[in-house]
């Protein structure tokens, strides 16, 4: 049999995620794209995988889009929604998964998966943006920052300054005092990567909370966030390499499992 | 015989805009009484010739209401305030205000001083329902309400006048629960949206016009051929499940809803109100046998045990929680009924609905995730 | 009694230990133990001789030794949303974890619930009556709407009482001693009177206490009304600030230059914040709902039912605002500081209503902040602290110009 190849799309609101898999075993090209939905992003990212891979969109037998953004995704022949993506996407990166952590940049979700890697319950957390990747930028913003380099300060804090708001406006209020105060940044953003832990934690813990737990998303890159949640869980985390392309790489699982069901 | 689908658009119609309906009424003269949730009797206005209109908010962005409610409380009393406050509800001659929830304590003064000039009914009732005295409380609260209505009406509130309001409702009842059987076994005609604009019209009609369009649609439903319908069959729970968005997404992901323990849909009409020689005391003994709703006194969580029972009698896939942001009672049910869901093996999501900001983007994927489940 | 006779706080901290270890003595020697709500009507347990304890009092004290955040967040991972009541999350965090560092108390055979305060505390302890497996009592007290509680309410009411006598005859073996209730009665009167002579003492100018000592000594005015201790303590405690107020002393630190009504539960979590903000600008509180509302006064069991349906928050909002703007005008305040609490929906659903009435009414500046009663997470002392400063720039312009 032929190899078919199927793509999965993963439209975030602050980024697109592709991904082209080969007879859903072998990973042909990925792009990621710092551009999310209603932007060129999508398409970008579209052209670039296939680039990657030498490839033509006629060559792509399906192609699946997901995340906040598929439904309105160019070319897409139908949509997943990104919980059952992160969930395939994360079970054929670490097979024995069994809890899934999603920090997204409007979502935090928490997965829970039975040994077969089914997808069997799911939370999502409530309106408030803190305790998502929203929440970062904003505190980023604040410390006058890069979401990226706040993994590396994390990583060069000797205490903490803990951050107690909930409500972000809060929140924002209480880094710009401590800023004020001349706190160490790295301790104080130590506090805002625990803040979005003890978050996401109280989310994971209403789900309950099966070893091994695996965490994908943007989020998941960020060292500072994952160290604070395994903290807060009592529990090690595994973050596959291909963390953020989960939802895109578990999109195209699901239009190759759409293709051999056909046959 | 009609088609269900052209006796569906006026439900739909209705539902669209419920304040032309109270126009209607007042233009021909005569009186109507906004009633709020929950459980406030609305065959006590019916019994003194008013038109009853259900008070359960509205789908809209609040201007004017927080200058009396914070941010966290309800949208129901946000955006119920906040069409009084517009003067989208001028010409009601009273609301009828329980105080059973904390929020609700709170609307007849803002409601007093913000709207001004329709008058509060405060309407009180015993969460000791079960209980003898708790009957005679609620049964004496009804009587000084509708002393108090008649009053507004200008009329006398007669026994004869009660009794015959309860058998009208209750005819609407036994109507409405024969639709919600009908459309659970038709999903291929009955959309979410529809069944829900079916039962919710009902608040803005005269319950007699309305079991006559619920009696002509069901019987349109039972002529069908066999339904070979093949989608997720969910029952709902919550205060409102009644966003058109919300139940658009519930239909395009595959669902219908068998049955549901929603405090505006079956809640009300699962029973009828026993007949009594008092009629006063049936509706309170009513509140005593009423069941699954967070706000009634349930020390056992008789709720979470029905909704087993309802959503396995069902056939159900699932069960759908719409819940009521920053309800307190239906925050703290959540805990308990979950948990006896999951004893039951039944697979529970959880929705969040805010009349005020009515986008369900984050519903919409939690729904697919969860009918992609349900299929495996 | 051969001790030095003791001034009225240590008496009164003294007393609620002693209710604290009643409790456990009680616990440990095989007694039934009921958690109850705070204003349920404490005649009944008091007169019976059967120990309770107050969760909202555990909720308090947690938030004030730092716990909040902690027990908060272990309820919110048990599935209850961060918008309820943090009190009650508190308590269903030392119900699934059966320990808590900062109090502990013993876990009850029984619950005594009354909604007069909220409904909240129903659902509270419907969760509650099943996590742990325990009967449930319920005295439902509907709110009013009207100045006075009708006959029908009391009729109610009163079928409740009776209703619970029985019912907490069954599960403890104790009967009721209707003349020992008539005792407890008569003696709730007595330290009800003493409370309000304490508290009316806050019309001397200057004060002779700091107001937020209202905060404190009020756990025991709700856990120990019904004991001649409490009735003597705040009989003493009274008659120390008269004594202060006579010679114009006052136990408040630094010179009172603003005095305030503070409307709301204390944010217990930001105890010191919430103070200093005020004490450090020379702001006393003079003035709260908890000085005139925290007494029960009544004549028979039929009054009895009356005033437990007349509690801050049960009451009709008219009712409600003549306390506050009459214990305000009574006690001279400058200004008042509304407590937005986000625990307390039923609280804060009318807070912007009263706060303008109010302000209309007394003619006096305000202003609202944003807090918790237990949940750190929901106050910010920036937001707290520019309020309060402005508060302060208008009384300060006010004075100013009365001179």
């Amino acid at each position: 049999m032929d190899d078919v190849l199927t793509l999965g799309m993963d439209v975030g609101s602050t980024t697109s995620k592709c991904l082209i898999l080969r007879s859903g075993a072998e990973i042909a090209a990925a792009a990621l794209i710092p551009a999310g939905t209603g932007t060129s992003g999508p398409r970008r990212a579209l052209e670039e995988a296939l680039d990657k891979a030498g490839l033509k969109r006629e060559d792509v037998a399906v192609v699946t889009a997901t995340g906040y953004g598929r439904a309105t995704c160019p070319g897409a022949d139908h949509t997943a929604s990104e919980l059952s993506c992160h969930a395939l996407g994360a079970h054929f990166l670490i097979p024995e998964a069994r809890t899934v952590v999603d920090i997204g940049g409007q979502d935090a979700k928490a997965l829970r998966l039975n040994p077969e890697g089914k997808l069997v319950s799911f939370l999502m957390n409530d309106k408030c943006a803190a305790g998502t990747g929203r929440f970062l930028e904003v505190m980023a913003r604040v410390l006058e920052k890069e979401v990226s380099d706040l993994a590396e300060m994390d990583a060069q804090a000797t205490g903490v300054v803990p951050i107690s708001s909930t409500c972000t406006v809060f929140a924002e209020s209480e880094v710009i005092s401590q800023l004020a105060k001349g706190v160490s940044l790295p301790e104080l953003v130590k506090g805002i990567h625990m803040s979005v832990a003890v978050r996401t934690a109280s989310l994971v813990r209403r789900l309950g909370v099966t070893a091994p737990v695996v965490m994908t998303g943007g989020v998941a890159r960020n060292a500072g966030v994952v160290r604070a949640l395994e903290k807060e869980l009592d529990t090690p985390i595994r973050v596959p390499p291909l963390a953020q392309l989960a939802g895109a790489l578990g999109a195209a699982i699901y239009g190759w499992e759409h293709v051999r069901e056909k046959r | 015989m009609e088609k269900p689908e052209n006796l569906l658009a006026p439900f739909r119609a209705l539902c669209r805009n419920p304040g032309a309906q109270l126009d209607k009424v007042l233009a021909e003269g005569k009186k109507a009484v906004g009633v709020l949730p929950y459980f406030c009797p609305e065959e006590l206005v019916y019994a003194v010739g008013m038109r009853p209109f259900g008070l359960w908010g509205a789908e809209l962005e609040c201007a004017s209401s927080g200058r009396y409610y914070p941010g966290f409380i309800c949208s129901i009393l946000h955006t119920t305030l906040e069409m009084g406050l517009r003067g989208m509800l001028d010409g009601l001659s009273a609301v009828m205000v329980p105080t059973c929830c904390d929020a609700l304590k709170s609307f007849g003064p803002n409601w007093k001083y913000g709207v001004g000039a329709i008058p509060v009914i405060d309407a009180a009732w015993g969460q000791n329902r079960k209980t003898p005295a708790g009957e005679e409380f609620t049964r004496a609260s009804f009587r000084r309400i509708l002393g108090r209505l008649a009053e507004l009406a200008g009329r006398r509130a007669s026994d004869a006048a009660l009794a015959e309001a309860i058998a009208v409702c209750n005819e609407n009842r036994a109507a409405l629960r024969a639709f919600t059987a009908a459309a659970a076994a038709h999903p291929e005609a009955v959309s979410p949206a529809d069944r829900s604009a079916v039962l919710k019209a009902g608040f803005f009609l005269d319950r007699k016009e309305h079991t006559a369009m619920v009696r002509a649609l069901t019987e349109a439903l039972n002529a069908l051929p066999e339904s070979r319908w093949k989608g997720l069959r969910l029952v709902t729970t919550g205060i409102l499940a009644d966003s058109p968005a919300l139940l658009d997404i519930l239909g395009e992901s595959g669902f219908a809803v068998m049955d549901d323990q929603v405090a505006q849909e079956s809640v009300l009409f699962r029973r009828d109100v026993p007949v009594t020689e008092d009629p006063a005391l049936g509706l309170a003994r009513y509140l005593g046998q009423a069941e699954g709703c967070s706000v009634l006194y349930d020390p056992g969580k008789e709720r979470g045990r029905e909704l087993v029972r309802l959503a396995r009698a069902a056939k159900a896939d699932g069960v759908l929680w719409v819940m009521a942001k920053f309800c307190d009672p239906e925050e703290f049910d959540l805990v308990p009924v979950k948990r006896m869901l999951e004893d039951a093996g039944i697979p529970l999501l959880t929705v969040e609905a805010d009349q005020q900001s009515a986008s369900y983007e984050q519903a919409r994927s939690a729904l697919e995730a969860f009918a992609e489940m349900l299929r495996g | 009694m051969n001790e030095e006779k003791r001034d009225a706080k240590s008496v009164l901290r003294a007393l609620q230990d002693r209710i604290a270890q009643d409790a456990w003595d009680a616990k440990n020697r095989g007694e039934k133990v009921g958690w109850c709500a705070s204003n349920f009507p404490q005649e009944i347990t008091t007169a019976m001789g059967i120990p309770v304890v107050y969760p909202e009092n555990m909720g308090a004290a947690v938030g004030a030794k730092g716990g909040g955040r902690r027990m908060c967040e272990h309820a919110e991972g048990l599935g209850y949303s961060a918008d309820l009541c943090s009190y009650a999350r508190i308590n269903f965090s030392y119900a699934d974890w059966k320990e808590c560092p900062e109090l502990e108390i013993p876990f009850p055979d029984f619950l005594l619930c009354c909604n007069n305060i909220c409904n909240c505390m129903i659902k509270w302890y419907e969760n509650l009556a099943l996590e742990l497996d325990v009967p449930l009592i319920l005295i439902d007290i509907p709110h009013l709407d009207g100045e006075a509680c009708d006959e029908d309410r009391v009729k109610y009411i009163r079928a409740q009482f009776d209703d619970c006598i029985a019912q907490l005859e069954a599960i403890t073996g104790k009967r009721m001693d209707y003349d020992r209730l008539t005792e407890v009665m008569a003696v709730s009167q007595r330290s009800s009177r003493a409370w309000l002579r304490a508290v009316g003492a806050m019309e001397h100018v200057p004060s002779p206490f700091s107001g937020f000592d209202i905060f404190n000594n009020m756990a025991v005015a709700c856990v120990g009304r019904g004991t001649v201790e409490a009735a003597e303590a705040f009989e003493l405690l009274a008659e120390e600030y008269e004594a202060l107020a006579k010679e114009g002393k006052s136990s408040f630190k630094g010179e009172e230059k603003y005095r305030i009504l503070f409307e709301g539960i204390a944010c217990w979590a930001n105890l010191r914040a919430t103070y200093k903000g005020l004490q450090s600008r020379g702001i006393n509180l003079t003035a709260t709902v908890y000085g005139p509302a925290f007494s029960f006064l009544y004549q028979n069991l039929d009054e009895l039912m009356a005033a437990y349906a007349q509690v801050p928050n049960c009451a009709c909002f008219e009712h409600e605002l003549e306390l506050r703007v009459h214990d305000a005008l009574k006690n001279k305040v400058d200004g008042a500081v509304f407590h937005m609490n986000r625990s307390c929906k039923n609280w804060s659903g009318k807070l912007y209503e009263l706060e303008r009435q109010f302000r209309v009414k007394t003619g006096v500046p305000t202003v609202i902040f944003d807090g918790d009663q237990s949940d750190p997470r929901c106050f910010s002392e920036a937001q707290y602290e520019t309020r309060i400063q402005a508060l302060t720039e208008i009384m300060e312009a006010n004075k100013k110009e009365a001179r």
